[in-house]
């Protein structure tokens, strides 16, 4: 096969496992939509009894991924009736337990977490499309290098907040690299950032940007709808 | 997501029972194996030992015993007598290859970038402290990777240059961090696990690093260092790749 072809092949195989992921994503979000269309009955409000569902769908989403790390619902400060928000997020440890997480969302204290302000937050709320963020560093929680990916949540039309799941760059690897390295060339997925996701060699480093396209490179769109991922490749 | 912690269950928790003579020999083994003690050396006398480990004497004598064990150390008695360093004890590869593989790419370039920042500060002050006499040292330690013959002689020798240049810099927290990286990388990096790592490139990139101190070009000492820890990153990754997924072929996700 030729080098073409065969980052075509690899650009696709990228893009059905991001579509997938997402597609999930996105059946827990209505999952949540729906459960919550019925318990608010037609209050503008989250109330807590609302959320009664939640803990199910998230624990199942784990289960059904095991690259994900955490999952969960978090919604928008204006659309609960308590004045934190609520941050519904559930993570899965070491011994592949899952249980919830508890956040500070007092502002002025040192550990608030200002979740609104967050890319995976905001630009779910502007574009209503589904984001990738990272990898990043998580420096707010475990210190660990992630990737998050949400999408919008809707309940009658109305933007509430985001589903999503976090990923660690670690465990990200070993679904991606087996991909990734049937390119004999040196090669990398690209975020929108032009950051490396995750490469097939020591030359693109994951956390790297790569500006420009270096010489001998080409770079292919992933076809993902909303996310502007590449894939970088050498053609000699 | 990023989530906030609370940091007091890391804090508050009861200390691990620590296990002294088994750190005094995790401690003892770790120095062979990184050449700051070498074979033929004598150690301090028990009490000494004891002493300076802050130990009681029974625990260093369980110290040298696992040591003696491991073949690591022998106990000569008489006038001459005393406790000797015998050899370094090798890592099996198995135990190398496992730990290689364990390691995520993102992990392998984070200790290179901490590896880089250590590398970068320390060279630059060697640049501006080392004496003609420090220099001396440092060449002959790069020297003496050129000659290694076994990947357990140049893991000490490539560990004992780079310490080197931190003893020349003056400061003793940047040796204690390399050191410390040099402990996690060394015997990664000259195991024999797929290809051996270009014994005579790094032992060219030190004669370099030298000769440009001597020039007092910090600037030019610098990017020999960080080049040269890319390359420990590259060739770590590459192995780690190849040891991983060999033999997947087209694999599909």
């Amino acid at each position: 096969m030729s080098i073409e072809a065969s980052a075509q092949e690899c650009a696709k195989n990228l893009s059905q496992w991001f579509n997938s992921f997402y597609q999930d994503l996105e059946f827990a979000a209505e999952k949540i939509s729906e459960s919550l269309t019925r318990r608010m009955s037609g209050r503008s409000k989250i109330m807590d009894g609302d959320l009664v569902d939640l803990p199910e769908v998230s624990r199942s989403f784990l289960e059904g991924h095991p690259t994900a790390v955490g999952a969960g619902a978090i919604f928008a400060v204006a659309s609960v009736s308590r004045a934190e928000g609520v941050l519904e997020w559930w993570l899965r440890d070491e011994s592949g337990t899952i249980s919830k997480r508890t956040f500070d969302l007092v502002p002025d204290t040192d550990g608030f977490y200002d979740y609104e302000q967050q890319p995976w937050f905001t630009i779910a709320a502007r574009t209503g499309h589904v984001t990738l963020v990272g990898p990043y560093v998580d420096y707010l929680g475990m210190g660990e290098y992630i990737l998050t990916l949400t999408v919008p949540l809707y309940v009658s039309g109305q933007f509430l907040g985001v589903a999503g799941s976090d990923i660690r760059v670690r465990d990200l690897e070993g679904v991606f690299v087996p991909a990734i390295r049937a390119l004999p060339n040196d090669a990398a997925l690209l975020n929108d950032q032009d950051r490396v996701i995750v490469g097939n060699s020591g030359r693109f480093l994951v956390g790297d940007r790569v500006k420009g396209v270096p010489p001998g490179a080409r770079k292919i769109g992933l076809d993902v709808p909303g996310l502007d991922l590449h894939l970088l490749y050498l053609t000699s | 997501m990023a989530r906030p912690v609370d940091f007091s269950a890391q804090i508050y928790q009861p200390l691990p029972e620590l296990d002294r003579a088994d750190a005094i020999v995790q401690r003892i083994i770790r120095a062979v194996s990184l050449g700051l003690i070498r074979q033929g050396d004598q150690l301090p006398s028990e009490l000494e030992l004891a002493d300076m480990f802050g130990v009681a004497v029974a625990t260093l004598r369980d110290a040298l015993a696992a040591l003696r064990d491991l073949k690591v150390v022998e106990t000569r008695r008489g006038r001459f007598g005393g406790t000797f360093v015998v050899g370094a004890p090798s890592p099996s590869l198995d135990l190398l290859r496992k730990r290689l593989t364990a390691l995520s790419m993102a992990e392998l370039r984070d200790i290179g970038d901490e590896h880089a920042s250590i590398a970068a500060a320390t060279v630059r002050l060697a640049a501006d402290r080392a004496d003609p006499a420090d220099l001396d040292r440092l060449e002959s330690l790069a020297g003496a990777l050129r000659n290694a013959d076994s990947p357990g002689a140049r893991t000490r020798a490539d560990s004992r240059f780079h310490i080197g240049l931190a003893v020349a810099a003056q400061s003793e927290r940047l040796m204690t961090s390399e050191i410390r990286l040099q402990g996690e990388v060394g015997e990664l990096l000259w195991a024999p696990l797929t290809r051996e790592f270009d014994q005579h490139r790094a032992a060219e990139d030190h004669l370099s690093i030298v000769a440009a101190l001597r020039r007092d070009d910090r600037e030019q000492a610098q990017n020999i260092a960080l080049e040269h820890i890319r390359a420990n990153v590259y060739h770590l990754i590459d192995v780690k790749l190849t040891l991983t997924y060999a033999g997947h072929g087209r694999d599909k996700i």
